[in-house]
């Protein structure tokens, strides 16, 4: 498990733990990694992260299409060894997103218990927010580097 | 079954004495189905806490060279979940009250059950 | 017309009327001599070794009964006769909670037999208040199993399984109570107390023993479900008793 900062730890062992996640991932909204469990390459966080996000994304305007303006609170794909959760909340840092890989050991009803109660503890437990320093474009590859070197112990 | 044959199912489970709620389950992914009076308790954390204890109890059972079970009672000090299997993966639960008339209710669980699907 | 006998399904098995034959008729050293033979050139023919088992019964020797009826059940766990005679037995030396085992695992082979149903009847009747029934972990048939706080067998087994199912069925039996204590936990209902499992062929009972690990208790189904809870919560009495006294 690695994670961006510290108090993140504990809360989603917890989740991986009770939940029987195989994989884990927390970002933000727009696909910043925050925190994750199971993943071996950096390569797959990202492009899961992105999907993620973007799907995340797509269902919040199919739900505005369909008259639901306060969007779906989880999508669930289902396969026959393993299923994947996604959903937004929302922290005190801004709109979160999770994904979970699960299987057969596990169930959705399972995994939704769990990860409401992971937000709820992201929520309680999330720092206030620092100042938001302004990233230049030329700055942002090294940043997402440098949180992925994190993210794998690397640095 | 119907929706309307499930509400009427679960409403008679809850007539009897001390029972909190019944709800209809899926064991495959651990959600609601149909629910009826969950009183003070979120629906969808008992039907993923009672399916993830069926499991374990059926791991338990095959174990011994049985197969699914039938039944499962949960007893604690302040209530019992009774879960009992249905058709197509479906089970009915219920929550009830310590003192509650347990055996009635496990009874008439068993007497439903098979009506589920 | 002649009447003409029916011959036997396996001309090979013919030994088995022969001996039983031979038995009623109270020639028992003769009905052995044939039972031992055919015992002996069909060593996994249950209903061999039950009728051996029948005939040294007869004799009187309770021992030779027993092992004889034994045999039968290793080659055929359900072997009615076997479970009947063992249960006979265990009756005739007081042994009411094996004979009640004994009757309740015929019950679930011979649903309709009523006189394994009126036996069953005789010896609940019998037995003083089930709750002075002696708690046995140190009997691997008793069907009570004591497993420790990492799933690790303690003591005990459940009832006739190998020693290996019954250390998987320990490892199990964790599971199952620590499933339970995270429901209990997180539905607010306070502790649990035990857990009642019921299936086609079997009722079992499993039961924290806290901090320790749990207990596990294995009857057929044809036991009440009340009795077999009653009697979990004297194991895990009986459990912390028996850990005080190892450590």
């Amino acid at each position: 498990m690695r994670v961006l900062e510290p108090w993140l730890a504990e809360p989603l062992r917890e989740l991986v733990r009770e939940s029987g996640a195989r994989v884990a991932l927390l970002m933000t909204a727009s696909g910043q990694v925050l925190a994750q469990h199971g993943f071996t390459r950096s390569l797959d966080v990202m492009a899961a992260a992105a999907l993620g996000s973007g799907i995340l994304a797509t269902t919040g305007e199919l739900a505005r299409l369909v008259g639901n303006e306060a969007g779906f609170g989880a999508v669930v794909h289902q396969g026959r060894q393993q299923g994947v959760w996604l959903a937004g909340f929302d922290t005190p840092r801004g709109r979160w997103v999770g994904l979970i890989v699960f299987g057969r050991g596990s169930t959705t009803g399972l995994v939704r218990l769990f990860f409401e109660r992971f937000a709820a503890r992201i929520q309680a437990l999330a720092p206030a927010p620092t100042v938001v320093r302004e990233v230049l474009a030329e700055g942002f590859e090294r940043e997402l580097d440098a949180s992925l070197r994190q993210l794998f112990g690397t640095s | 079954m119907t929706p309307a044959r499930w509400q009427a199912l679960l409403e008679e489970v809850t007539l009897i004495g001390g029972v909190r709620g019944a709800a209809v389950v899926s064991a495959e992914d651990g959600l609601v189905v149909h629910e009826a009076a969950m009183d003070g308790v979120a629906t969808a954390d008992v039907a993923a806490l009672a399916t993830a204890l069926v499991r374990r109890a059926q791991s338990l059972l095959q174990v011994l060279g049985d197969e699914v079970p039938r039944m499962v009672t949960l007893a604690a000090t302040r209530g019992t979940l009774v879960a009992v299997q249905g058709k197509l993966d479906l089970w009915l639960v219920a929550l009830a009250e310590p003192g509650a008339e347990l055996g009635r209710l496990r009874l008439l669980l068993g007497d439903l059950a098979p009506e589920l699907g | 017309m002649t009447d003409l006998p029916l011959a036997p399904p396996d001309p090979g098995h013919a030994f088995l009327d022969l001996g039983e034959r031979l038995r009623l008729r109270g020639q028992l050293e003769a009905a052995l001599s044939v039972a031992l033979a055919g015992a002996g050139r069909y060593p996994s023919l249950a209903a061999a070794h039950d009728l051996v088992g029948r005939i040294r019964a007869d004799q009187g020797d309770d021992d030779g009964a027993r092992s004889a009826w034994i045999a039968a059940l290793e080659c055929d766990q359900g072997a009615v006769g076997a479970l009947k005679g063992l249960a006979f037995l265990a009756f005739r030396r007081q042994d009411l909670a094996e004979a009640e085992r004994r009757l309740e695992a015929a019950a679930l082979e011979a649903p309709r037999d009523t006189t394994i149903l009126a036996a069953l009847d005789r010896v609940r009747a019998s037995q003083p208040a089930f709750r002075e029934e002696p708690i046995q972990f140190d009997d691997p048939d008793a069907g009570i199993l004591l497993f420790d706080a990492e799933g690790l067998r303690l003591a005990g087994g459940v009832g006739g399984a190998a020693a290996d199912a019954a250390d998987i069925a320990a490892a199990a039996g964790l599971g199952l109570v620590r499933e339970a204590d995270r429901t209990v936990r997180l539905l607010d209902l306070g502790e649990c107390r035990h857990i009642l499992v019921e299936g086609s062929r079997a009722r079992l009972v499993a039961a924290p023993v806290a901090p320790h690990g749990g207990v596990l208790l294995h009857r057929p189904v044809t036991a009440p479900a009340g009795r077999v809870v009653a009697m979990a919560e004297r194991a895990v009495a009986a459990a912390r008793r028996w850990l005080e006294e190892a450590r």
